[in-house]
């Protein structure tokens, strides 16, 4: 089986949340199956300024074929666009202008979609805002298979992207509340879906001492990993832990690791580390006492997911959907609406160690069961197994004429969003049998191929190997049904 | 922080935060809906309504100084068909009515009529709704005045229970403090004492001699003290005293014999130990000695300890003990072994014959060992004449 992973941008340097998804998934799928990566040459998500070389290169075994940015994006007129696309009735030229803007506009990357998408069995698109999903899936055609990676950001509400959402052959979502809102805004419940989300290199031991020692820090802290930026909400963390300071009851300092385009307030219980390798940041998760997530909109919060993973309990906002969702579904965080919500929470989990304790726990049985990377792989393979035996759909609709597209009948995005259904959800999500050991891949060979299709494939041995290498224990836990523990 | 009321390993995040808002809606008072706060707001309205509810005269004030409400006196703007050929001469009347059809050759007045007719119309309903709206805005003046003069009594009560409370919490923190620092500084103070039951009997024997010193000493600080807090009380003491001294001198003079004990008399190991100086002479024929200490019993112990405090102290109470004999101005020259106080140290001093003649005499001075007194009693004075000379 031969998968192409498209995505915006691609390398070991780059830490963006889909491009880090797309390139796990990729060395995993790579266990399984022949993976090429079509990725473009830029680095920035804001420029997307061509800063590597276009043509092939291997990133962690996996080959990455890069193709030149044609613009880079115009602040100006983007902003200008995106105005008039969310707030205002447009056309669908319009949104075509608005995605121009966006980038990267990568035509080079779509053309070579065209010309080789037939040779792959499937071409799975990650990040459905950009030009390279929205262009290269209609170029695939029923080959593409979207990782939509949606917040609750107006873009969603865009009315070019809906026939995106039903002409794929099927859609990998990151939560439950992802795939009731894209499935509110473009009426695609018939499409194939499932909820997977993505695993992380959690490594074995992590060393808190060695953290602590290295940056002097002492006493309990909650942390923050991220962009230290207003729309991830660090701004309203700010203010709710000046509030949290001002009581004197806790004791907690917050640490905030990543870069920061934020001004953070002076004050010795705030310390800011600025961007840390993995392994500290690692060290800095296990060293503290909780996770803090402010942000705002999310479509899948892979930090939090590693807290958990090292059993820690997190602490988010609950105006993200999605947050407080996996939290209520995972018991294994709390979440803040306000200030003294914040307070309260905060202190919850620093004064009761039963709590704190407690949600650690369930938060690492939550990532067992529904985001280590065996259950993710069998998720991926399931799924690319279904499709391949079944039949593909018609395709895309067609864009309008020239004509048509030139009508202001599309609706404010925004709107169309804060219609769409909201809110957590509480069900809880659909996994599969979590695997006893190693994912075999029972995958769908490619036609021609098909002479070994009766025998069993067994195991790789890099595959084996690789699960050796597995930190979380994947040995001491069975065959146990998916939420058999809870 | 209190702790939450779920204990179980299966926490329910749901649960948690439930508890939490709850927490928080403690803490802020009550957590008021806009429906909730519309109603209050009505019902409080209707009690400033209510004119048991105005707390002053102010309100009367006000009213004396608003005048009833009165409608302006309007112009009549009525305008009927008639009104334009209306006389008061008939004649006249008669002739507009009887050239009318003329006139409406040059003009048609109807539409005229009519437009005034509307206007006066008008002109009635606009002047009484103009009417109702000043009396209801001078009803709502006054209903307003009720409700920010309660306004204003009810802010100044809340603030007076603001500084109130303020105050008692000031003193209630401070009391807090003070508590908190008299037991830590209790806490320094205590000393881990050892049981006494692993110490040999000699050194049991000796922290009882010292405990008794100890207390020796604090009662002797204690009575230090009395004669400045109790000195009318002690003078009549004194007084009292020296009217019983003096009666018993008088009593003694015929010599009676020795009077049978009132009460039956203590052992003799009891007698032997509350009278160690007593010499075998003196126990035999009952009398005390001249050069004896003190017979025996507690009351000449304080009476001791009165006298040194008298040596020690205050020289009106070293005037009052030797008043009215002169030889205990001699006598108080020494310290003498009295020092010692206790009946145990006297009884050391006395020799093994002594204590066997002692214990072969009859019960010999009765009534200071065996007159049995109430703890809480005052200590009298006893008036016994052989307690006043001392070695």
């Amino acid at each position: 089986m031969k998968v192409a992973v498209v995505v915006q941008r691609y390398g070991q340097a780059i830490n963006g949340g889909a491009e880090l998804h797309a390139r796990y998934i990729a060395e995993h799928l790579a266990r399984h199956a022949q993976v090429e990566v079509w990725t473009t040459c830029a680095t920035d998500y804001v420029t997307w300024r061509n800063e590597l070389k276009s043509g092939e290169e291997r990133v962690n075994n996996v080959p990455v074929r890069r193709f030149p940015v044609k613009h880079e994006r115009d602040p100006l007129t983007f902003g200008r666009l995106s105005e008039k696309v969310f707030h205002r009735t447009h056309s669908v030229a319009d949104e075509l202008d608005w995605l121009e803007a966006e980038g990267p506009t990568c035509p080079g990357l779509v053309a070579h979609i065209t010309k080789h998408a037939g040779e792959f069995d499937f071409c799975i698109f990650f990040s459905y805002r950009y030009y390279h999903a929205f262009h290269g899936a209609r170029a695939a055609g029923t080959k593409a298979i979207l990782v939509p990676t949606a917040e609750r950001d107006p873009a969603a509400g865009l009315s070019i992207f809906a026939p995106i959402f039903r002409g794929v052959r099927a859609l990998m979502y990151n939560s439950p509340e992802e795939r009731a809102m894209i499935q509110g805004i473009a009426g695609n419940a018939h499409v194939p879906s499932v909820v997977v989300g993505v695993g992380s290199e959690i490594p074995a031991n992590p060393q808190p001492q060695r953290f602590r020692q290295k940056h002097n820090i002492r006493g309990p802290f909650a942390v923050y990993v991220g962009r230290i930026d207003e729309n991830k909400g660090c701004r309203e963390l700010f203010s709710h832990f000046n509030a949290y300071l001002r009581d004197r009851v806790g004791k907690l300092t917050l640490v905030l690791i990543g870069t920061s385009i934020l001004d953070i307030p002076a004050h010795p219980r705030i310390r800011h580390l600025g961007f840390l390798d993995d392994a500290d940041k690692f060290d800095a998760i296990a060293a503290s006492e909780l996770l803090i997530m402010p942000s705002f909109f999310e479509s899948l919060s892979m930090v939090a997911l590693e807290a958990w993973a090292l059993g820690k309990p997190v602490l988010a906002n609950a105006k993200c959907d999605v947050l407080k969702g996996q939290c209520i579904r995972s018991n294994a965080g709390l979440y803040y609406e306000s200030a003294t919500e914040f307070a309260e929470t905060l202190r919850a989990i620093e004064f009761n160690k039963w709590i704190a304790g407690t949600l650690g726990k369930n938060g690492r049985q939550y990532y067992r069961d529904n985001y280590d990377w065996p259950v993710v792989e069998r998720k991926y393979l399931d799924m690319l197994q279904r499709l391949s035996s079944g039949t593909a759909p018609d395709g895309f609709e067609p864009l309008p004429g020239w004509m048509d597209r030139r009508k202001a009948t599309c609706p404010p995005a925004a709107e169309v969003v804060a219609a769409a259904p909201g809110g957590p959800s509480s069900a809880p999500e659909m996994t599969v049998p979590r695997p006893m050991g190693p994912v075999s891949p029972p995958l769908p060979t490619r036609p021609q191929a098909a002479t070994e299709r009766s025998r069993p494939v067994a195991p790789p041995r890099s595959t084996q190997q690789a699960a050796g290498r597995r930190p979380q224990g994947r040995s001491r836990r069975s065959g146990q049904g998916a939420g058999a523990g809870r | 922080m209190p702790d939450f009321n779920v204990r179980s390993d299966a926490v329910n995040v749901e649960q948690i935060m439930e508890q939490i808002r709850s927490r928080i809606r403690e803490k802020r008072g009550a957590d008021y809906t806009e429906a909730q706060i519309q109603e209050l707001a009505s019902v409080k309205l209707e009690k400033f309504l209510d004119p048991r509810g105005v707390r002053s005269d102010l309100l009367e004030q006000f009213r004396r100084t608003q005048p009833p409400y009165a409608p302006p006196e309007l112009p009549n703007f009525a305008f009927e068909d008639q009104t334009l050929f209306e006389s008061t001469r008939g004649p006249l009347r008669f002739m507009r009515k009887l050239l009318l059809p003329i006139l409406k050759l040059f003009f048609n007045p109807n539409p005229l009529i009519q437009a005034l007719h509307i206007q006066s119309t008008l002109n009635a309903s606009a002047a009484e709704r103009e009417a109702k709206r000043d009396a209801a805005r001078y009803a709502f003046d006054q209903l307003h005045y009720e409700v920010m003069h309660n306004l204003v009594l009810e802010t100044t009560r809340l603030g007076i229970d603001v500084k109130n409370v303020k105050m008692r919490l000031e003193s209630l923190a401070s009391r807090l403090e003070f508590n908190e620092r008299r037991a830590r500084a209790l806490e320094s103070v205590v000393v881990y004492k050892p049981a006494d039951e692993g110490k040999p009997e000699g050194r049991r024997e000796e922290t009882r001699r010292e405990d008794g010193r100890r207390e020796d000493t604090r009662r002797e600080e204690n009575r230090r003290d009395e004669p400045r807090r109790d000195e009318p009380r002690r003078d009549d003491n004194r007084r009292q005293e020296r009217q019983e001294r003096r009666a018993a001198e008088q009593q003694s003079r015929p010599a009676p014999p020795p009077a049978a004990p009132a009460i039956a008399p203590a052992p003799a190991v009891l007698v032997v130990a509350a009278v160690p100086d007593v010499t075998a002479a003196d126990a035999a024929d009952g009398t005390p000695s001249q050069v004896g200490a003190p017979t025996d019993g507690p009351g000449q112990r304080s009476r001791r300890r009165r006298r040194r405090r008298g040596r020690r102290g205050s020289g009106s109470a070293a005037a009052l003990m030797a008043g009215g004999q002169p030889s205990d101005a001699t006598a108080d020259g020494d310290g003498g072994s009295d020092d010692e106080g206790g009946a145990e140290g006297e009884r050391d001093e006395s020799t093994p014959d002594q204590l066997a003649d002692a214990a072969a005499a009859p019960a010999a001075p009765p009534a200071p060992v065996a007159a049995p007194r109430e703890p809480s009693e005052p200590e009298q004075p006893q008036a016994d004449p052989a307690a006043t000379p001392e070695p």
